[in-house]
C-alpha cells in the first residue's frame, strides 16, 4: 500500500472526520482528525490496515496555538509509512482507543498524567508515570509547570494495587529485587508455585526528561540528555533525537556522519547482546555464561572509550553529525577486537543448543504467541522471537542502513530461547555490518554546519533499532532554539506491557527469566511520560484473566 | 588379631570395652575436629575452582573461615519473636556434627560406627530444621524456599535412602563401617556400583549445588529459607552446610569406594580426605558449568534416579 493509497482509504471512510493531511517528509504522514473520531479512525488503522501502534503523546501547544494537542502514532513496517493521527482539544477529554488498540495502554494513561487530558473509557485510568504522593490536578508537562517546581507531597499515598484472586498469595517482585538493575514493583499472585496474575507499578526512575528538553535545553544539549536515558543504548536515543530534528528541519547529514553513526550503532548492539547474554545467565543461575560472556565483551567497551572517550555516553552526536570522526588508523584495532569477540561468542553460543539444562530453562517458557505479540505491538527481539520480522533499520531506513547489507533474524519458537537465538544471531550481523561500514566508509565532513535558526512548528519523527527494539522520538520545533515537544518511546515500554500476558500460567521460577528476555531497560522506559498504562497494561491482561478466574471460582 | 571384623574384640572383657569406649571417643572428637576444621576448607577450595571456571581470580581459599568469623561477630538481628526461629540454626549445626562424629571417615577401621538408620535420621533432622527456621521467619521468599526445600527433599533423599541400604543388604548389617569392610573384603559388585552411582547424583542436590540449588535460588527467591537469617546465625548454617558437604562426600567415597584401604588409622583419613577432594572437585565442576533446573525438572529427575537406586536394591537383593 502506497502512502496516497492509504490516505485515500482514510479519506474514503472517514470522510469529514479527516481534517488534514500534510506530509513534510516522503513517507510520513500528519492527520488531523476530529477528536470524536479518534477512536474509529484508530480503530481501522490498526485492526483493518494492519498497522502497529507505536506510542501516543499529549503536548500543550496552548501558548502558540491555543489548545492541547492529542496524537497516536502508527507505523506500516512493510510498506514503510509512518501516520501520526493528531487531534486538537481544549476541553482536555479524548476518547479512548485502548478498548480497540490494547497496545494504547500506557500511552493513554501517561499523557493523563502529565498533561492532563482524560482518555475517557480507558479500562484501567490508574496512574501511571507521576509518583503516588504527586497531587491530583497538576500536570507537569503543562506549558504553565515551570520545569523545577516541586509541588507539596500528598500524606499517605501508595500504589493502588489490584486485589489478588481468592486462594492466591502475594509474591512481590521488587522494588529492590536481585534480578532487576532498576526499581519497579512487580506484584504476581500466586497458586502455589503457579502465577495467576500479576499487578505492575513502575515509573521509580522516573526523571522528566521531556520536561527538560521542552524548557531549558537548546536542541545541541539535548543529544548529551538523551544518551543518558538509557544506562546501555544511549547512543540509540541521541541519534534517533537528532534524526528527527534533522528530518523536521531539513538538515542533510554528511554521508559519513551517517556511516560512523550505523558503525557506533552497531558496536552498541554488540555489547549490549552480550550483556544481556551474561544477565539471561545469571538470572538462571548459570553464573559461569555471566562471567565468561561480560569478560569477552570488555574489549568492546574499551575500544568504545578509544574511540570516543567514553564506555558509555559516547557524547559523539550533535544536530547535523557527528563530533568526532573513526580515522583511518583506528580501524585494524576495531577490526582485531571484533574478530576475537566474534571468536569467542561463537564457541559460547555454539554451546547454548546442545546444552540440555540451559534448554530445559529456556524452551516453551515466557511464550509470547504471533497474534499477541502483534495485538500488543512488542518490537525487537521479543517480536522477531514470535515471528514478527520488524526491523526499523529495513523497515524505515536510517543513517547508512540503506547500504549496508545485512540479514534480520527471526525466529518462530515464540519463547524465551527464540528470543535467546535471534539476540545471538544479531550480534554476529552487528560485528559483519561494521566490517562492511569500517570498508565502505566514504571520506568528507562529519558535520553539517547548520547555519539558519531551525523554524518553529516544524514536525520530524524518527526510529531507530535499540538492542532491544524500536526506539521512536518525535519533535516538534519551537522557538528559542528549543523544540517545543519532545515525546520519546524506549522498545521497553512497549515490551513491558506485554509481560503479564508472557507469564500467565508460568511458575515463579520463570518469571525472572522471562523479564529477563524482554531485555527490559528500566531507565528507558520510565523516561516516557505518557499516561501510558503502563502498569494497566500489565494489568488490563491479568485483569481480564483475574475477572474469569474470579467467574470461575 | 583384636578390632578385626564386624565383630570388634571379645565383648564382655571390661579393658576391650574401656578400650572400645575410649577409642569410640577419640575417633568421634577426630571427627568433629576434621569437620569443624576443615569443612570451611573444602568449600574455599570449590570456590576457587569456580573462580578458575569463569576466569577469574576468586576469593582466597580461606575465605569462608573469614566469612564465619565476621558473621559471628555481628549483630544478633531476629524478625519474629518465634522460638523455632531462634533455635532452627543451632538445632541444624547440632545434627549436622552429631552426623560428623558417627560418619566413618577412614578413622573407624573395624570399630562399629555410623548406623545408616540413625544417621538417615539425623540428617533429615538437619534440613527438616532448616525448613522449619525458614516458616518461622514469616517471609514470603522463605515460604517459596522452604516448600523447595521439602520437595527437593521428599525427591532426593530417598535416593540416598535406598542406596546404603542397598549396601546394608549386601553386608548384612546397618552399620557403615560393615559396608566397608565388607566392600574391601569383597571388592566392587554390580549392585553397589549402581548405588553409589544412585548417591553421587543425589549428592548434588543434597549439596545444593547447580543445577539443584532451587530451595536457595539467590536470583529467584533472594535466598529461600535464608533469607532472614543474618549474622551469627547465617555463620551457623553456613558451618552447617560445609559441613554436611564433607560428611556426604565421606560417606560416598567410604561406603561406596573404599579403595585404596589403609588399615592405618591417620593414613586412611588422610586418603579418606583426598578422595573427598577430588569428589567434591567434580561437584564443583558440574556446579559450574550448568544452570538451575526449576522444581518440577528437578523432581522429575530424581523420580528417574530414584529408579536406578531401586535397581541397585533389586541386583543387591538378588545377590550380585
Amino acid at each position: 500500500m502506497t502512502g496516497q493509497e492509504l490516505i485515500d482509504r482514510l479519506r474514503s471512510k472517514f470522510k469529514q472526520a479527516v481534517e488534514g493531511v500534510r506530509e513534510p517528509v516522503a513517507g510520513k504522514f500528519y492527520v488531523t482528525a476530529s477528536r470524536s473520531s479518534l477512536d474509529r479512525i484508530s480503530d481501522f488503522l490498526v485492526n483493518t490496515l494492519g498497522a502497529r501502534y507505536v506510542v501516543g503523546a499529549g503536548s500543550d501547544l496552548r501558548p502558540r496555538k491555543g489548545y492541547f494537542e492529542v496524537a497516536h502514532f502508527f507505523s506500516f513496517d512493510g510498506d514503510k509509512l509512518f501516520l501520526a493521527l493528531q487531534t486538537s482539544v481544549t476541553n482536555p477529554k479524548v476518547p479512548s482507543i485502548t478498548p480497540t488498540v490494547p497496545a494504547a495502554n500506557w500511552a493513554e494513561r501517561e499523557f493523563r498524567d502529565v498533561v492532563g487530558v482524560v482518555p475517557t473509557g480507558h479500562p484501567d485510568p490508574r496512574r501511571l508515570v507521576l509518583s503516588d504522593d504527586w497531587p491530583e490536578g497538576v500536570y507537569p508537562l503543562r506549558k504553565d509547570f515551570p520545569y523545577d517546581f516541586k509541588p507539596p507531597s500528598e500524606p499517605a499515598a501508595a500504589p493502588k494495587f489490584t486485589e489478588p484472586p481468592d486462594g492466591t498469595t502475594v509474591i512481590p517482585i521488587g522494588p529492590f529485587y536481585p534480578v532487576l538493575e532498576e526499581p519497579c514493583q512487580l506484584r504476581l499472585f500466586v497458586d502455589g508455585e503457579r502465577v495467576v496474575g500479576c499487578d505492575y507499578r513502575g515509573f521509580y526512575n522516573h526523571r522528566g526528561i521531556e520536561k527538560l528538553g521542552d524548557s531549558v535545553l537548546t536542541y545541541n544539549q539535548i543529544p548529551f540528555i538523551a544518551e543518558r536515558i538509557c544506562g546501555i543504548c544511549g547512543f540509540v536515543h541521541s541519534c534517533c533525537y537528532c534524526q528527527a530534528v534533522e528530518e523536521a528541519a531539513g538538515i542533510d547529514v554528511p554521508i559519513r556522519a551517517k556511516y560512523i553513526r550505523s558503525t557506533m550503532l552497531e558496536l552498541e548492539r554488540v555489547h549490549s547482546h552480550l550483556l544481556w547474554l551474561g544477565i539471561a545467565g545469571h538470572i538462571i543461575g548459570f553464573d559461569t555464561v555471566l562471567m565468561q560472556s561480560w569478560r569477552i565483551r570488555e574489549p568492546v567497551m574499551w575500544l568504545c572509550e578509544k574511540i570516543t572517550g567514553n564506555r558509555k555516553n559516547y557524547g559523539m552526536n550533535l544536530i547535523g553529525g557527528v563530533r568526532r570522526d573513526i580515522p583511518k588508523e583506528v580501524h585494524p584495532e576495531i577490526l582485531g577486537v571484533l574478530g576475537r569477540i566474534e571468536a569467542e561468542s561463537k564457541a559460547l553460543v555454539a554451546a547454548i543448543p546442545g546444552d540440555t539444562t540451559l534448554v530445559m530453562r529456556l524452551k516453551g517458557v515466557g511464550v509470547l504467541t504471533e497474534e499477541d505479540a502483534r495485538r500488543l505491538a512488542v518490537v525487537g527481539p521479543t517480536a522477531r522471537g514470535s515471528n514478527v520480522p520488524i526491523d526499523c533499520r529495513k523497515d524505515h531506513p536510517y543513517a547508512a542502513y540503506d547500504q549496508l547489507d545485512f540479514k534480520v533474524a527471526v525466529y518462530s519458537g515464540c519463547d524465551i530461547l527464540a528470543r535467546t537465538l535471534v539476540r545471538m544471531d544479531e550480534l554476529f550481523e552487528a560485528i559483519k555490518i561494521i566490517r562492511q561500514a569500517l570498508a565502505e566508509m566514504p571520506g568528507g565532513p562529519v558535520q553539517a554546519e547548520v547555519k539558519e535558526e531551525i523554524p518553529a512548528g516544524l514536525e520530524g519523527i524518527c526510529t531507530v533499532e535499540a538492542p532491544r527494539g524500536e526506539c521512536f522520538h518525535y519533535v516538534l520545533t519551537g522557538e528559542d532554539n528549543k523544540p517545543e515537544r519532545w515525546r520519546v518511546r524506549a522498545p521497553t515500554y512497549a515490551n513491558l506491557q506485554a509481560l503479564p500476558t508472557a507469564i500467565q500460567d508460568e511458575t515463579i521460577a520463570d518469571v525472572p527469566i522471562t523479564l529477563g528476555s524482554m531485555d527490559p531497560c528500566f531507565s528507558c522506559t520510565e523516561r516516557v511520560q505518557v499516561a501510558d498504562v503502563r502498569t494497566g497494561g500489565v494489568k488490563v491482561m491479568s485483569h481480564e484473566e483475574l475477572l474469569a478466574l474470579s467467574r470461575r471460582r | 588379631m583384636r578390632n578385626a571384623g564386624s565383630g570388634g574384640p571379645e565383648t564382655g572383657s571390661p579393658e576391650s570395652e574401656m578400650e572400645e569406649a575410649v577409642s569410640a571417643v577419640a575417633i568421634a572428637a577426630v571427627n568433629l575436629g576434621v569437620v569443624i576444621a576443615l569443612a570451611p576448607l573444602f568449600e574455599g577450595i570449590l570456590r576457587k575452582l569456580k573462580a578458575v571456571i569463569h576466569s577469574r581470580k576468586g576469593p582466597p581459599v580461606v575465605q569462608p573461615y573469614y566469612d564465619i568469623f565476621k558473621l559471628l561477630g555481628k549483630e544478633d538481628l531476629k524478625p519474629t519473636p518465634s522460638l523455632i526461629f531462634a533455635v532452627a540454626p543451632v538445632v541444624t549445626l547440632a545434627a549436622v556434627l552429631v552426623v560428623a562424629a558417627m560418619t566413618p571417615m577412614g578413622a573407624g577401621a573395624g570399630l562399629p560406627m555410623g548406623d545408616a538408620i540413625v544417621w538417615i535420621y539425623l540428617v533429615s533432622i538437619a534440613a527438616v530444621a532448616t525448613i522449619l527456621g525458614a516458616f518461622a521467619s514469616q517471609n514470603p521468599y522463605a515460604y517459596v524456599g522452604s516448600s523447595r526445600e521439602v520437595m527437593m527433599l521428599l525427591t532426593a533423599e530417598p535416593v540416598v535412602v535406598i542406596a546404603l541400604i542397598a549396601a546394608a543388604v549386601k553386608a548384612k548389617s546397618l552399620m557403615m563401617s560393615d559396608m566397608i569392610t565388607f566392600q574391601v573384603r569383597n571388592g566392587p559388585s554390580i549392585s553397589l556400583v549402581f548405588a553409589g552411582f544412585a548417591f553421587f547424583l543425589a549428592l548434588q542436590a543434597q549439596l545444593a549445588k547447580l543445577p539443584f540449588d532451587i530451595a536457595e535460588a539467590e536470583t529467584e527467591i533472594m535466598g529461600g529459607p535464608f533469607i532472614e537469617q543474618s549474622g551469627p546465625r547465617l555463620a551457623l548454617y553456613k558451618l552447617a552446610h560445609y559441613g554436611k558437604q564433607l560428611i556426604f562426600a565421606s560417606v560416598l567415597v567410604s561406603v561406596f569406594v573404599p579403595w585404596p584401604h589403609v588399615p592405618v588409622f591417620p593414613a586412611n583419613l588422610i586418603v579418606t580426605l583426598g578422595k573427598v577432594l577430588v569428589l567434591l572437585l567434580l561437584v564443583g565442576v558440574i556446579d559450574a558449568v550448568n544452570p538451575r533446573l526449576r522444581i518440577d525438572q528437578s523432581m522429575t529427575y530424581f523420580s528417574r534416579v530414584a529408579l536406578l537406586a531401586l535397581v541397585a536394591l533389586a541386583f543387591a537383593v538378588v545377590g550380585v
